[in-house]
């Protein structure tokens, strides 16, 4: 069973309720009474009929909730772990105190310090490399700008 | 509800005759034969001969309006070609008075047309243009809904 709507009104149209009208141009007319019909057949538009759907919608009657509902949704924010930490680090993180940061700033600053020490030891020999890939780039850059003008 | 074959209930459509006068009433012919204007002489029906005819019934009519037949068409036998003055049968596809549907619905078209068809009721034309009723299954004249382009 499939309820139609109807043409003129958007009214449901129930099975064994109401007409169907097939136009010279083949387009298929539902309507759910004969009022519609007749409405329909003076060629009345609906869109000035004040109990149609069509007048209805275009003067935004009856749509109030609708709109309200959708605005309560924005709202609301719902707190979601990241791929890269999920909802129990970001609490964690979130109820550390003070002093125990504290703390791991100190002791994250004197790794680094004296990871920074064996690093420049090291930085000597592959400090070449990346810079040598460097000007390649730009050569090949100059090339294809030349070949494309 | 339905039961028997109503006619009475049924939407009487074409009357051949009105009461009074000798009328009779025209309708469009929607395949290829080339006839465009027919007028309804006889409704062909078994056992009640009120010179009403609704979707799916035979009738006998006379062709008003036909498409000019050329020397060249003519050759071709693709298409029985008819012309005005012939007098041929002819199958109801849609009416103007609404017809009803078992589930109780009412269809109603714009117009009224038929499809021609020879003695041994089968169609002349070869293409149907056109929306045609779905009733004609009921009544036997599957052909004639599967070749047409719409069906309501």
């Amino acid at each position: 069973m499939k309820v139609e709507i109807d043409a003129f009104s958007g009214f449901r149209v129930y099975p064994s309720k109401g007409k169907l009208f097939v136009r010279g141009d083949s387009k298929v007319f539902r309507f759910a009474s004969s009022k519609n019909s007749s409405l329909f057949l003076q060629r009345k538009n609906p869109r000035k009929i004040a109990w149609t759907q069509v007048y209805r919608r275009m003067h935004k009657k009856g749509i109030t909730e609708e709109v309200a509902k959708k605005r309560s949704r924005r709202t609301v924010k719902h707190q979601r772990g990241i791929v890269g930490a999920d909802l129990a680090t970001i609490a964690a993180r979130r109820n550390q105190t003070a002093a125990v940061r504290n703390q791991q700033r100190i002791s994250a600053i004197a790794k680094a310090k004296t990871e920074k020490k064996e690093k420049e030891s090291k930085k000597a020999k592959p400090a070449r490399a990346p810079v040598a890939s460097g000007p390649r780039v730009s050569k090949q850059q100059m090339k294809g700008g030349k070949g494309g003008r | 509800m339905i039961g028997l074959k109503s006619t009475l209930n049924v939407g009487e459509v074409l009357y051949p005759f009105y009461v009074l006068t000798q009328l009779t009433k025209f309708m469009q012919v929607i395949d290829n034969s080339g006839a465009l204007l027919i007028e309804c002489v006889n409704v062909l029906k078994q056992k009640v001969n009120n010179g009403w005819g609704s979707v799916g019934d035979e009738i006998v009519c006379v062709v008003k309006r036909a498409r000019p037949v050329s020397a060249a068409t003519q050759a071709s036998t693709t298409a029985v070609k008819v012309r005005r003055g012939d007098v041929r049968r002819a199958v109801i596809v849609r009416t103007k008075k609404s017809v009803r549907r078992p589930d109780g619905r009412f269809i109603r078209f714009d117009d009224n047309a038929a499809v021609l068809l020879n003695n041994k009721r089968e169609m002349l034309g070869t293409r149907i243009g056109g929306v045609v009723s779905a009733d004609l299954r009921m009544k036997g004249w599957g052909k004639i809904v599967s070749l047409a382009p719409k069906v309501v």
